[in-house]
């Protein structure tokens, strides 16, 4: 009974929690209507679903991508391309950049799942370089080096020129959750789950290994080519070296890392911790390189200290205290967190 | 297409992919001993080029004198890495070293960065800039040196690998490292020197770098996408393999270059990558890991 009781109110206060940063989120454009501040806001909402779609496919799979900008950057250059020289309607691209990034990550899936581990980081880390060099030499299409310029949204004021993209992003930020929740719960998160744990014998239990990594990773590629599609929108310029950089790619990781890559709302809060500050230091010391010898820094403290990420270390050290304090049934607490430490989407 | 021209682009690619033979024999070596994709090697090849550079218009030493500094001093950087932050990695071994080392790749390009801007750079000696001809062929005098200098580094490490107790005691652990450890080996030492020297294969790379190419704290990125595809092609962990992959990539990327573009002759490295992949995912040279070297 007592039990009981107790998951209710865990209950109420997860939902209560989870209402409230909801609503923070939707009129957090108003609450701080500053320009520059709605900037950094649709900043951290992007990385957020970024951080979220790359851990799609690293925090069930296990499989590492060193190269998920190139997805960004794909996305990024087939919306422009299309608003740019089609006059297509920009929001419907936005879109379809999800279904052409999903159809190029099929055959650059199909292509990259061969290998494992090291050689996995390897080749999504040339992906980045062909895309570049792909991006630079196709002048006629991509405009080369010197890029491409897209006409900005019409009929917004310039104080508002922020608040569509930030809605944009959070809708993204939102249905990546949905998906990974969605999959944490499913028959196909547990076969990732497998494969993380160890490829051979997940095959071996009847696990169509190959084609559920093609999933996630395709899943995880399509809506970070969204997350590349409204940015380019939002900047209405894009060119080779930014998109096509491996910073944006490492950003992810390492935010995902921050927050827990074991944890649904893990790389969402890394980046929601990162993005601001990150920010800040570019505008207080853009000039010099101190963002990224922190950012670095970071990423090496994070792999040598904390490798878990924030909410499954505080999740575990909770369980310790929980168990402390009531001896007996620790066990089952213990086996308890083991098991909601396995799974991404929970 | 004149056939003199042909010839000229082979050389040149020969003279190219002798230096991509040293920086991707170290980037393997790494690997092999300890199953690390060190992903700073380019890093650490422009952070070379970068001292060697400081040291030459700063302080006026010539470039191949302060290779007595960067040799050793990055040979015991490579063993401290390893002996203080990758031997103590637990869990996901493979992975957490991937995200370590990108962590290093990233810290040293924004230290440069700070320290010497984001400007492009070269190290422009007098003895460098000239070239001279041979048959009709020009031999440009900065490759050459690299190419000397690459080859004499890359004869020391091999002849170190196979012809000294130290060396059979690093190829026993990378064929295997219980077998190896229970034969007597102390194999997290021979770990931490396997580390030291690949990378100070990387401080004469980095010089040679220096020497023939601009360079600026985020080229290494575009680097170590090469040399990684070649590492594949030549099997990870394979010297031998590496090397004489690194001299085909050299003549094929040079041969492009006259032929077809410079973006092709970029691109042609990844697919090589890619075919590689398709039909053979182990590399060209050797099967298994424990029977490469």
């Amino acid at each position: 009974m007592l039990s009981g009781s107790k998951e209710a109110i865990g209950r109420f206060v997860k939902w209560g929690t989870l209402l409230l940063l909801v609503c923070l989120a939707l009129a957090y454009p108003w609450l701080f209507p500053n320009p520059y501040l709605r900037f950094v806001g649709v900043m951290t909402v992007m990385y957020m679903g970024l951080a979220t779609s790359w851990n799609l496919m690293a925090g069930n799979t296990g499989y590492v991508s060193l190269g998920h900008s190139a997805f960004f950057g794909v996305g990024a250059y087939f919306t422009g391309i299309m608003i740019v020289r089609f006059d297509m309607p920009p929001f419907a691209m936005v879109a379809a950049a999800g279904v052409f990034v999903g159809l190029f990550a099929i055959v650059i899936g199909w292509l990259a799942l061969r290998t494992r581990d090291a050689s996995f980081v390897i080749v999504t880390l040339a992906l980045v370089y062909i895309m570049l060099l792909l991006a630079q030499g196709w002048r006629g299409l991509t405009g080369g080096s010197s890029g491409l310029s897209l006409p900005r949204m019409e009929g917004i004021g310039r104080e508002d020129a922020h608040v569509p993209f930030y809605f944009a992003f959070l809708i993204l930020l939102a249905v990546v959750l949905f998906t990974t929740w969605w999959i944490g719960r499913s028959k196909f998160g547990m076969g990732l789950v497998a494969i993380r744990g160890d490829e051979d014998k997940a095959a071996a239990l009847g696990v169509n290994t190959d084609l559920y990594k093609l999933i996630a990773f395709v899943l995880s590629a399509g809506f970070t080519g969204i997350g590349g599609g409204i940015y380019v929108y939002w900047f209405s310029y894009i060119e080779p070296f930014f998109v096509f950089s491996i910073t944006i790619g490492v950003n992810m990781i390492l935010m995902a890392l921050l927050g827990g890559t074991r944890s649904l709302f893990g790389p969402a809060l890394g980046a929601l911790l990162l993005v601001p500050g990150t920010q800040y230091l570019i505008g207080e010391y853009g000039s010099t390189q101190l963002h990224v010898v922190l950012t670095g820094l970071l990423l090496g403290a994070i792999v040598m200290v904390l490798p878990m990420g924030i909410i499954p270390s505080l999740r575990s050290a909770a369980a310790h205290l929980w168990s402390a304090s009531s001896g007996a049934s620790s066990a089952a607490t213990c086996t308890e967190s083991d098991e909601v430490a396995e799974g991404v989407g929970r | 297409m004149s056939s003199h021209l042909l010839l000229q682009a082979v050389v040149l690619g020969v003279l190219t992919g002798g230096v991509y033979s040293l920086w991707s024999a170290g980037l393997t070596l790494i690997f092999g001993v300890m199953r690390v994709v060190n992903i700073a090697h380019a890093a650490f090849l422009v952070l070379s080029a970068y001292l060697s550079w400081f040291a030459y218009t700063e302080l006026g030493i010539d470039p191949l004198l302060s290779l007595f500094a960067t040799v050793p001093a990055f040979f015991v950087v490579g063993v401290l890495i390893q002996r203080l932050l990758l031997a103590r990695l637990r869990d996901h071994v493979t992975m957490m070293s991937v995200l370590l080392t990108t962590a290093l790749a990233i810290t040293i390009e924004g230290s440069l960065g700070m320290l010497w801007t984001g400007s492009h750079r070269g190290i422009e000696i007098s003895y460098s800039t000239s070239s001279f001809s041979l048959a009709g062929i020009s031999f440009p005098s900065d490759q050459v040196i690299g190419f000397v200098l690459a080859a004499l580094t890359f004869f020391a490490l091999f002849m170190l690998l196979r012809h000294s107790r130290y060396g059979k005691a690093l190829r026993a652990t990378i064929q295997n490292p219980d077998a190896a450890s229970l034969l007597g080996i102390k194999t997290t030492t021979i770990q931490g020197i396997g580390f030291g020297l690949g990378l100070a294969t990387a401080a004469v790379g980095g010089l040679i770098l220096g020497l023939i190419h601009p360079f600026f704290p985020a080229t290494h990125w575009a680097w170590i996408a090469r040399i990684m595809a070649i590492i594949v092609l030549g099997g990870l962990g394979s010297v031998t393999g590496a090397a004489l992959a690194a001299l085909l990539m050299g003549v094929i990327e040079s041969v492009v270059l006259v032929t077809l573009s410079p973006v092709w002759a970029g691109m042609i490295f990844y697919l090589v990558l890619a075919g590689t992949l398709v039909f053979r995912p182990h590399g060209f040279f050797g099967g298994r890991l424990a029977e490469r070297f």
